[in-house]
């Protein structure tokens, strides 16, 4: 049983955040960590994630040290997703 | 007794030099390598939140209260060197209960001081409200920093 303060459903929705980063450091890189779930295409999180599935070459640009293959992604890898 | 004054005579240079004997030299002090320090470790020396930044990533309006429509600024000041993953939480706070605004890592060679900015826009508004960010460096299972804020 879950009284009213245990409901989320009330809580703000956060959906349209859009965040960034940046640093004086050179070559410094900024990235969301996003674990991928089951039915996920990396077009489909480029579409969520960056507005525009056609950006999906940038996730898996950054993602070479653990993704060889753009349409072999599986649910429970953490994703960089490129931030500006 | 001939012998005997033969055999002082022999005696006394042999005494004679070790009484002259210099006295030995104090041992060397102990080699000392030349001071070395280690590069100290990429650390975060500041949080500094705001409204607005400067070219050099700095909080050029400081602030605690923002706007609906405010994009929030946080500038992150690092001390040290080396390899650093700093990661901005971003959680809005109602009572007991808390919700994830957003999460941003930065991973950066650092080669000295450096400061470093996060930050957060809602186009839709920000719902008003009491947030906070958390800073933590390199995978850290808690905050190096917090800062709490409001928007109202």
């Amino acid at each position: 049983m879950t009284s009213p303060e245990d409901d989320d459903d009330d809580m703000p929705d956060f959906s349209d955040v859009k965040s960034g980063a940046s640093s004086t450091a050179p070559g410094a890189q900024a990235y969301e960590t996003y674990e991928v779930q089951k039915g996920d295409s990396l077009s489909k999180i480029a579409k969520t994630k960056l507005g525009n599935g056609n950006l999906w070459q940038k996730i898996f640009d950054a993602n070479t040290d653990i993704l060889k293959d753009p349409n072999k992604i599986y649910p429970g890898q953490k994703l960089k997703i490129p931030r500006s | 007794m001939k012998k005997l004054a033969a055999g002082l005579l022999l005696l006394v240079p042999i005494a004679g030099a070790a009484c002259s004997k210099k006295e030995a030299p104090p041992p060397p002090p102990p080699i000392t390598e030349p001071a070395t320090t280690l590069p100290a470790p990429a650390s975060v020396t500041g949080v500094t939140l705001g409204k607005a930044i400067g070219a050099d990533k700095r909080v050029t309006e400081p602030a605690d209260a923002f706007g609906a429509k405010d994009t929030i600024y946080a500038s992150v000041d690092t001390a040290g060197t080396g390899h650093a993953k700093l990661r901005a939480v971003w959680t809005f706070v109602r009572g007991e209960k808390t919700a994830k605004v957003d999460e941003t890592t930065l991973e950066l060679d650092a080669t000295g001081p450096a400061t470093n900015e996060f930050h957060i826009a809602k186009p839709s508004g920000w719902p008003k409200g009491d947030y906070r960010l958390d800073v933590f460096l390199n995978d850290g299972p808690t905050p190096v920093m917090t800062k709490a804020f409001k928007v109202g």
